[in-house]
């Protein structure tokens, strides 16, 4: 029976069911995907990239604390000239590096490397801060990076001295 | 097809080709946030954060543009 007739019959209404669109049988149609349907979820992956990057970017905000904990990381007397000591500040999952330098004095860097994260390790011979991974090097004196991938300095430990004892009170990053 | 329906399914697939490198842009941006944050750094996730939401009004945009566009030929 042909379908323009005027009142459809149980029939016409079978075939033109709207889920036959949804859920079409033909499975070429199935998997078939319009530009139009594309676009909306390439519109839709951008929005939720854009919300993703919001949130990413509250985390620090929204997580960061008052001041840092001053916290006794060793005693001076027993770093001797040029060696150097680990540390964790300001929580257990910062590694952190305490050197004394030929001059005497103390410096201290997160041992976390700014490339790709490696620790860091004091090389003693060449006076260096060097990381194993990609061979970067940083200078002992301000922690910054002079060869290899890192870019950015060391973030560095604020240290306090009272009588043989050291604290660790803060990160310059 | 009219002349018309053409140039709107070229401006369809052009658009549909700006948005998706703006998508990997963003994608692209994500990583650098997530890098940025495993290296506690707070300044760049902030940047890639407003550079991804700028991203998204230009798609936005640009997506009822051509939606509008596509209604203006249905209607004619
Ligand atoms: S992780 Fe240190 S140089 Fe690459």
């Amino acid at each position: 029976m042909p379908d323009d007739h005027a009142t459809p019959c149980l029939n016409c209404k079978k075939r033109n069911a709207r889920w036959r669109e949804d859920f079409p049988v033909e499975w070429e149609n199935d998997e078939y995907i319009t530009r139009r349907e594309m676009v909306k979820f390439l519109a839709l992956g951008s929005l939720t990239i854009a919300g993703a990057n919001f949130i990413l970017a509250g985390i620090p905000h929204v997580l960061q604390s008052g001041p840092l904990p001053k916290t006794k990381i060793g005693t001076a007397s027993s770093v001797a000239a040029g060696s150097s000591q680990l540390f964790r500040y300001p929580t257990n999952d910062d590694p952190c590096i305490l050197i004394r330098q030929t001059s005497g004095e103390l410096v201290a860097y997160s041992q976390v490397c700014t490339h790709l994260s490696c620790a860091v390790i004091h090389d003693q011979k060449e006076n260096t801060l060097f990381c194993p991974c990609h061979h970067g090097y940083f200078t002992v004196a301000e922690g910054r990076p002079y060869a290899g991938p890192p870019t950015r300095p060391l973030p560095r430990i604020r240290l306090e001295q009272e009588g043989d004892e050291i604290f660790a009170v803060g990160v310059e990053v | 097809m009219s002349t018309r329906q053409s140039q709107g399914t070229t401006l369809f697939t052009a658009l549909l080709a700006l948005i998706g490198i703006s998508v990997v842009v963003q994608l692209w941006l994500l990583a650098a946030t997530v890098d940025a944050l495993l290296r506690h750094e707070a300044g760049t996730p902030l940047y890639a954060a407003i550079a991804s939401g700028g991203l998204f009004v230009i798609n936005g945009l640009l997506v009822l543009y051509v939606f509008g566009f596509d209604k203006k030929i249905k209607q004619r």
